[in-house]
């Protein structure tokens, strides 16, 4: 298409007013520009805090991973809900996604960046006046917030980012209804599979139903603790992860072999916190998960006698296995067991048995199909046939192999009679950005200008506005 | 020397249908730039596959030069469908109106424009602001009946389950979701206000959830009462009282009921909905093949319609003789281009598939008839066909169930077996039969030939054929009486004659006496006064010669004597 032409507004509705919408997750937090197909910032919602020289140092995005510095520990300003606990820190971490790659740091004081001569007697001093200007005063903010997000931590996003950031604008959008929309549907059945949380959300005509949002715990982040469950249970020697800072050199070993590797040490003084080891170890996982972790595609459960009299386990078990080698050079061929840290967000039972976990071995409650029913369970009946044929499949760790397969089928068979659909995006960012760009659709679409709640309208009503108008 | 056209008029080909291949032109590469004439031509025909010209940057075509720039700028524009006038920036084509008159058409005018928007942009602003915002029109909203007032909600919409409050509400909500039930119902949390009860010890009345039928009668029934103290109902417009009508009709019991089922529809297990599509399957089966029945019924009975041949069918009852007929109804069926007979036999007729169908063929009998077999055999097989269920008399005869003797081979019509019956041995006889039915009114071929009533049908002919042969006889016994008779005047008359007496006039009936055993039909029909004559005496003298016959037959032979005389008398007449 000729970029000199617009496009038809009949055909698009799109009304740009450079939006930034700002999703912030558990796990990652993403920020672009409306009407663009992909966030520009995509940062850790981590962020470490060290102390140097006496002072408190804090670090953001991507330069978390990098240096260990001493005593650099990592923190996430969600709980495991995905709300907000520690507003301070969730506001800088918001902040930095848009500042370090969209709106830019401001310009300094061109009488003072060095690159001028002024004359002493010119210093103007409105000057002064500028430096106080506000990271978005000139675009309008859409930004995410779970289902379940309560009313007082809805207020008080509104406050900050009307207060602190001084949009111009401001809406708040549920992550189920951008998911939905991302795949151009108004009504539909969002499961999204996100980091902390797995989230049903029902949704017709683009507002959720409150009664049917359902989420559990058991996330991407559930599925690295059983991995981790399962490496300390490994058959030959139990595997323990070493991440790559801690490696200076490694020699590659056969498969089963003990590693080879010479290890960095670090005195204990300079030595960075368990959690910054926990957060490396955690990338190290989640590279597992791309590569080696399968869901076991069904119709039925793992643990049950497949179609024609072999147990599924069996029949896994005859599959080829998948190589995965860690930082260390240790490197192993995982057969059956890559089917089986994720067995459980299906079947409770299947779940590796691990007392040191974080989490709590999980109740069938908390699996995606009995998720399912008990959100269908919260809305009308007519809507339910309707739900079942437009369910949305979102969130980074739906990524894994196999997953909206079985999903499929769990659905066929707990609901035999109406036609079940699952929608899902095949592009992988699509999928892990869902819901951003579901918001960057609607925050560049012309209609939804008269949705906005403006500076003017908060600064009438308060910050209460904001449960009067994102419904 | 032939052209191509000559060709083509040989061949039967259309004269130009094609136009000719081209002839091979020798592809004269174009020698790229960067190599000498010398060096291009010591690469001979074929260039190597390499490209040598490398790729350049190409640039807008020429033509687009001459094109103005249109500039866009970042325009503030305000929405009319919010009330709060905020105002935000896009980019927008800039009007050409709104552009400064050109004084002097420079060739970087375009630049120009870019360069300095800020200018323009104060020319702009006024002029976005005057025409509305394109997607304003989109903001619509549901029209809802005017709100009541006090003193109608006193007067009119008092109830006992919903409070002021809480009806209230209920009407805020809806008008906030914009009727949209199912958001209404998901966020419907009315609080009652407590503060209206001071007595701490009074119940605190139980939050009832409402359903969302609850809710739409209350709402339905506040919105058809405002609607008709707007308009009385005779006043309203044909739409709105339709809608009046179906608000007030709104019954939550029943829309409770079609929900449950709605439920249940949905939570099936997998056994039901598999019967269910089993049973869909079934009867889109049966429904495509209804239509197939009919015509094959149709077809069936208008064959069925077809004048009966009278003609003897013995010559069909051996296989020889039903190969032949096979064949020539396969050669009648090819010349009509109908169904060959062979495919409409192999669809089972209706009659044959239910289950009491009392003319079952045969073939269907048999196992019954080897469980009668087995029955009759031995107690000890008896006991191991227990399975096999035995049946009393009645039963029997409600499921049509009979038990033969000998089963001959092949499929038969037991219609035809009656048929075969009024197939006498002689023509004359036949057609005997034949008026005889005729004149008890029962038809040639049976409607009905169902088991008892060939039995009686066979007990009819029996009857018809005895009784016709008790008439040949009497008949005989007549003419014989008559050829004595005459033989006896005619010696009375000689006798006269020798004592001298006038000789007496002589009966007619001495030729009757040579075919007096062809019967009736054969008596002498140029005989005017002699017929009815005859047949006086027959109806005179038959029932005592029936009598004799038959061993004294009961009235019943009587009876269809007289008619069969009357009948034979008919045909006589008819014959004349």
């Amino acid at each position: 298409m000729n970029p000199s032409n617009p496009p038809q507004a009949a055909e698009y509705g799109g009304d740009e007013v450079s939006a930034i919408v700002l999703d912030p997750g558990y796990s990652t937090t993403r920020a672009g520009f409306a009407g663009e197909d992909a966030p520009k910032s995509l940062i850790p919602t981590y962020y470490g805090k060290y102390n140097a020289d006496g002072q408190e140092k804090i670090v953001y995005g991507d330069d978390v991973f990098v240096t260990p510095r001493p005593g650099l520990s990592v923190h996430n300003p969600l709980n495991k809900d995905g709300i907000v606990e520690d507003w301070d820190m969730a506001e800088r971490v918001w902040e930095h996604s848009f500042m370090s790659r969209l709106t830019g740091t401001k310009a300094g004081n061109p009488f003072q960046n060095g690159l001028n001569d002024i004359a002493n007697d010119e210093l103007p001093a409105e000057m002064e006046v500028e430096s106080d200007e506000k990271p978005l005063s000139d675009s309008p903010l859409l930004m995410t917030e779970p289902g379940w997000n309560p009313a007082k931590a809805r207020e008080k996003t509104i406050e900050i980012a009307m207060e602190k950031w001084d949009t111009p604008a401001f809406y708040l959008a549920r992550t189920g209804v951008l998911a939905s929309f991302a795949s151009g549907k108004a009504s539909a059945l969002v499961i999204d599979i996100g980091a902390s949380n797995i989230s049903i959300t029902p949704i017709h005509d683009g507002m959720i139903l409150k009664r049917g949002v359902q989420h559990s715990p058991l996330g991407g982040d559930y599925i690295s603790s059983q991995i981790s469950a399962l490496f300390k249970a490994n058959s030959p020697q139990p595997i323990t992860i070493t991440p790559h800072y801690l490696i200076s050199s490694k020699t590659a070993v056969e498969a089963g072999q003990a590693p080879q590797a010479k290890y960095k040490t670090f005195p204990a003084d300079k030595a960075p916190d368990a959690s910054y080891r926990a957060l490396l170890e955690e990338r190290t996982l989640a590279e597992f998960k791309e590569c080696v972790v399968q869901v076991w595609p069904g119709p039925t459960r793992l643990s049950a006698p497949g179609p024609n009299g072999i147990p599924n386990e069996d029949m896994a078990r005859t599959y080829p296995g998948r190589p995965f080698e860690f930082p260390d050079g240790y490197n192993q061929v995982f057969g059956v067991d890559r089917f089986r840290v994720v067995e459980s967000l299906f079947d409770a039972k299947a779940a590796v048995p691990d007392p040191e976990s974080p989490f709590p071995p999980p109740t069938p409650a908390q699996t995606i199909p009995e998720l399912v029913k008990a959100s269908l369970a919260g809305v009308d009946v007519d809507l339910r046939p309707h739900l079942l044929a437009n369910v949305v499949v979102t969130g980074g760790s739906s990524l894994l192999y196999g997953f909206t397969e079985r999903l499929n089928h769990e659905l066929m068979q707990m609901f035999p009679g109406p036609r079940v659909r699952v929608t899902a995006a095949g592009n992988t960012s699509e999928r892990r950005f869902g819901s951003w760009i579901g918001g960057s659709i609607l925050a560049s679409l012309g209609t939804f200008h008269q949705m906005w709640i403006s500076k003017k309208e908060y600064e009438e009503h308060g910050p209460n506005i904001v449960e009067k108008r994102c419904k | 020397m032939a052209s191509a056209g000559d060709v083509r008029d040989m061949l039967d080909l259309p004269a130009e249908g094609q136009p000719r291949p081209h002839k091979k032109q020798k592809v004269v590469e174009k020698r790229p730039e960067g190599i000498t004439r010398e060096l291009y031509a010591l690469l001979g025909e074929r260039a190597p596959p390499i490209a040598i010209n490398e790729n350049k940057y190409k640039g807008r075509p020429k033509w687009m030069n001459k094109l103005r720039v249109r500039p866009w700028s970042m325009a503030p524009f305000t929405n009319s469908a919010r009330s709060d006038g905020l105002v935000l920036n896009h980019w927008q084509r800039k009007h050409e109106s709104a552009r400064p008159p050109v004084t002097a058409p420079a060739p970087d005018e375009s630049q120009m424009d870019v360069d300095q928007p800020k200018e323009e942009e104060k020319d702009e602003t006024p002029k976005t602001a005057e025409h509305d915002y394109a997607f304003a029109k989109y903001n619509i909203k549901p029209r809802l009946p005017r709100r009541y007032t006090d003193e109608e909600y006193e007067r009119n919409l008092k109830n006992d389950d919903w409070s002021r409050e809480e009806t209230d509400y209920l009407v805020d909500l809806v008008s906030e979701y914009d009727i949209r039930w199912v958001i209404v119902a998901d966020r419907y949390d009315f609080q009652p206000n407590l503060e209206t009860e001071p007595d701490g010890n009074a119940l605190v009345p139980a939050k009832q959830n409402r359903t969302m039928e609850q809710m739409k009668a209350r709402y339905y029934y506040v919105a058809a009462t405002m609607l008709s103290i707007e308009h009385p109902p005779s006043e309203m417009s044909e739409a709105e009282f339709e809608l009046h009508e179906r608000m007030l009709k709104f019954d939550p019991n029943r829309e409770r009921d079609r929900k449950d089922l709605a439920a249940l529809q949905i939570n099936r297990t997998a056994d039901e909905v598999r019967e269910e599509a089993m049973l869909l399957e079934e009867l889109k089966r049966i429904t495509s093949n209804e239509q197939n029945f009919i015509t094959e019924r149709r077809e069936l009975y208008s064959r069925l319609e077809v004048p009966i041949s009278v003609g003897n069918t013995t010559m069909y009852q051996s296989s020889a003789g039903l190969s032949q007929l096979l064949q020539t109804l396969l050669q009648a069926d090819k010349s009509k281009k109908r169904r060959s007979i062979l495919g409409d036999g192999a669809v089972p007729s209706p009659a044959g598939q239910t289950p009491n169908a009392t003319g079952s063929a045969g073939r269907a009998e048999t196992p019954v008839t080897q469980a009668a077999n087995h029955k009759k055999g031995s107690t000890a097989s008896k006991e191991t066909h227990q399975a096999v269920r035995t049946l009393t008399p009645a039963e029997e005869a409600k499921f049509g169930v009979t038990h033969h003797e000998r089963v001959s081979a092949g499929v038969q019509f037991r219609s035809d077996r009656a048929q075969r019956l009024t197939q006498a041995k002689s023509n004359v006889q036949t057609q005997k039969l034949a008026n005889a039915l005729a004149e008890l009114e029962i038809p040639v071929r049976l409607f009905m030939p169902t088991e008892r009533v060939c039995k009686d049908f066979e007990k009819l002919i029996q009857s018809v054929n005895m009784l016709l042969d008790a008439r040949k006889v009497s008949e005989k016994v007549e003419s014989e009486i008559r050829v004595l008779e005459a033989a006896k005047f005619e010696r009375e008359r000689k006798a006269r004659e020798a004592a001298g007496l006038p000789a007496l006039p002589r009966p007619e009936v001495k030729t009757e006496a040579d075919d007096g055993d062809t019967g009736i039909s054969a008596s002498h029909p140029g005989d005017p006064p002699a017929a009815p004559d005859s047949s006086a005496q027959a109806g005179h003298g038959q029932p005592d010669v029936a009598q004799e016959t038959s061993n004294g037959g009961d009235g019943t032979h009587k009876r269809s004597a007289s008619v069969l005389s009357a009948t034979s008398e008919s045909n006589k007449r008819q014959r004349r």
